[in-house]
């Protein structure tokens, strides 16, 4: 059975780049261009991952984020934050979410993706899983 | 004539006169001989000297037991003509008096020797003190105080100024102050000349060892009564650190402004390169597959990000431009007007309604219509986006033009979308956008600017579901200051 993957972004071409790469690697994507219906869809779909951007209208992906780490049903749920705001090595999550209870993403990359690493990523996550769930870092 | 007929008083009623004007008149009145004896006094030296009978004059005024060597009455028994002079005694309670007082001769037969002097003295030891305590308040204050002539010389200057220029007495102050050898084309002191107020003012001079030193000046003009300037008082102050502080704060703030839009910068770059990446990939894959459709998909990604490029680069570089406002006198409501016409369809094709409000009230101000127009554009074409993306019925965008406390007010709001707060945190401090692919992040930077120049501020009040509203607020003193400084 082909993991699921959701993608959460406002960039249609965003959106449209990674379903393209997911899907030619094996992966069923699913889409969403803002986070205002992304808990309904995440229900829906149950994904195996989630690829989630920071700066969408309405709300921030991070809040989004906050939210889905909270619910008990979905929290393990794997997310990869993918975004352009900070350089990959400097984002200080913390400084975003001002609640240390939160368990950091899985893992962060930054606009423009590198589509080797991003798999990898991707293959390695839903194979061992979100780290807060095993109350390990990121 | 009638002034002949006029009737002497008798004598004795001169005398009574006199004796009365002796003992009343405001000063302290003493006869001496020529052994020092005080032979006769009113009642003012009594009350402030203390008896005097069969006491010498330098007893009584001094508390000394010789002649004081500087006697002013040894002069009038010698010379036989009036003298001033002033002197330092003790009065009846043991306290030091500072006294001016005129001496004349009497002489008991006319064309005789000085057998008396007349002593008329008045105490001056209130003014000595509030003399001596001005001078020290002139001499002490930390700041450099000097009087300046018509002639720009310097006739006074105090401690401070003293001990930082040197004796500079009669020099001319912009030679003391910036070495120049001709009057300074911005001097305070020559406005306060010419029409009589207190002027204050930024300088910069040259200090000992050929630094630059800023001071800030205050001149005020010294006149007596109704009589012309003859002076003005120059205050100043050395606020070169402070001068240094401020240049090292706004460095700091141009350096974190350059940090936050080169940052914006990147964010905006990225996500364009984000969608190049994606169109290589998609055409690549397409190629690889032989998927015209494919192809076509992904030829178009790279066209829109290839303009999305030029956009940036082009709202990037008109962000950048250094300008001041082009001010004219025009009716605010005028712009509101244009810019409904301007969106009235664009918004109305989104299901959109687009309102005005121009308040009756709102008087001609002095704005940069190109500006301004910039401004309003940009809120206005966030707001309907925002109703676009809010996706419900009945959305609508207002634009508000009012007259608030001495302000002017735009308002622009919208029941949309609204604004997250973490966005609304960065809004105006970083740039980037939230409009997926139209935007490029820099529309509200480039209003915050334009209302900055104008003297103004703009603020956003919104809550996420429930709208926007951005202010404008434009302080009408200020927009004035701005229009008399263009001008």
């Amino acid at each position: 059975m082909q993991p699921k993957v959701l993608i959460i972004d406002d960039e249609a071409d965003v959106i449209k780049y990674l379903t393209v790469v997911l899907k030619s690697n094996g992966f069923l994507p699913y889409s969403i261009s803002s986070v205002k219906n992304a808990k309904a869809e995440v229900e829906k779909i149950n994904p195996d991952l989630i690829c989630l951007d920071i700066m969408m209208p309405e709300e921030t992906g991070l809040s989004f984020y906050a939210k889905l780490k909270r619910d008990n049903n979905y929290r393990d749920i794997p997310v990869i934050i993918i975004s352009g705001v900070v350089q990959a090595g400097e984002f200080d999550f913390q400084s975003y979410l001002s609640d240390n209870s939160m368990p950091p993403p899985d893992h962060f990359l930054e606009k423009p993706i590198n589509v080797e690493e991003f798999i990898c990523t991707i293959n390695k996550l839903i194979k061992t899983g979100s780290s807060s769930k095993s109350g390990g870092d990121a | 004539m009638k002034s002949n007929n006029r009737i002497s008083p008798p004598r004795r009623l001169t005398d009574m006169i006199f004796r009365e004007l002796y003992h009343q008149v405001p000063f302290n009145v003493a006869v001496i001989d020529r052994n020092y004896n005080v032979v006769d006094a009113n009642k003012n030296f009594t009350e402030y000297f203390g008896n005097w009978k069969n006491k010498k004059c330098y007893a009584v005024y001094k508390k000394l037991k010789k002649p004081c060597k500087d006697c002013p009455s040894i002069e009038v028994f010698k010379k036989g003509k009036p003298i001033v002079a002033d002197a330092v005694g003790i009065d009846q309670h043991g306290r030091k008096t500072h006294y001016v007082g005129h001496v004349f001769p009497l002489r008991t037969k006319e064309g005789g020797p000085v057998d008396y002097a007349l002593e008329m003295t008045s105490t001056v030891t209130e003014t000595d003190r509030w003399q001596q305590e001005y001078q020290i308040l002139f001499d002490r204050v930390p700041c450099y105080i000097t009087v300046i002539g018509e002639d720009y010389r310097i006739v006074r200057a105090n401690e401070a100024f003293r001990n930082n220029f040197g004796e500079v007495l009669g020099q001319h102050c912009y030679k003391v102050y910036k070495r120049r050898t001709t009057k300074c084309p911005n001097c305070p002191a020559a406005k306060t000349f010419r029409d009589g107020r207190v002027h204050h003012s930024t300088q910069s001079g040259i200090g000992k060892r050929g630094q630059d030193i800023h001071y800030g000046v205050s001149t005020s003009p010294l006149m007596r009564g109704n009589d012309n300037i003859a002076h003005v008082i120059e205050i100043s102050n050395d606020i070169t650190a402070l001068k240094k502080l401020e240049h090292q704060v706004i460095e700091a703030e141009r350096l974190g402004a350059v940090g936050q839009t080169v940052a914006g910068l990147a964010h905006s770059i990225k996500n364009i390169l984000m969608g190049l990446e994606g169109g290589k990939y998609i055409v690549s894959l397409g190629l690889n597959k032989n998927d015209k459709e494919m192809i076509s998909e992904g030829w178009e990604m790279l066209e829109r990000n290839f303009e999305k490029t030029t956009s940036l680069v082009k709202d990037f570089l008109s962000f950048s431009k250094g300008r001041l406002p082009q001010l004219k006198m025009i009716k605010p409501g005028f712009l509101v007007k244009e810019i409904v016409d301007l969106y009235k369809d664009i918004a109305a094709q989104s299901g959109i309604e687009l309102k005005s409000e121009i308040d009756k009230n709102v008087k001609k101000a002095p704005l940069d219509p190109d500006g301004i127009h910039t401004c309003l554009t940009n809120l206005v074409s966030n707001a309907i986006d925002a109703c676009i993306m809010g996706k419900q019925k009945g959305t609508e965008v207002n634009i508000k033009v009012s007259e608030g406390r001495d302000k002017l007010i735009f308002e622009v709001s919208d029941n949309g979308s609204g604004i997250d707060y973490e966005i609304k945190k960065k809004i105006f401090t970083t740039f980037f956008t939230t409009k997926g692919g139209e935007g490029t992040g820099l529309g509200l930077l480039t209003t915050r600017k334009i209302v900055q120049e104008h003297g103004g501020k703009i603020l956003v009040d919104s809550e996420k579901g429930s709208g926007a509203r951005f202010r404008m607020e434009f302080p009408r003193k200020r927009l004035m200051a701005l229009y008399k400084e263009m001008k």
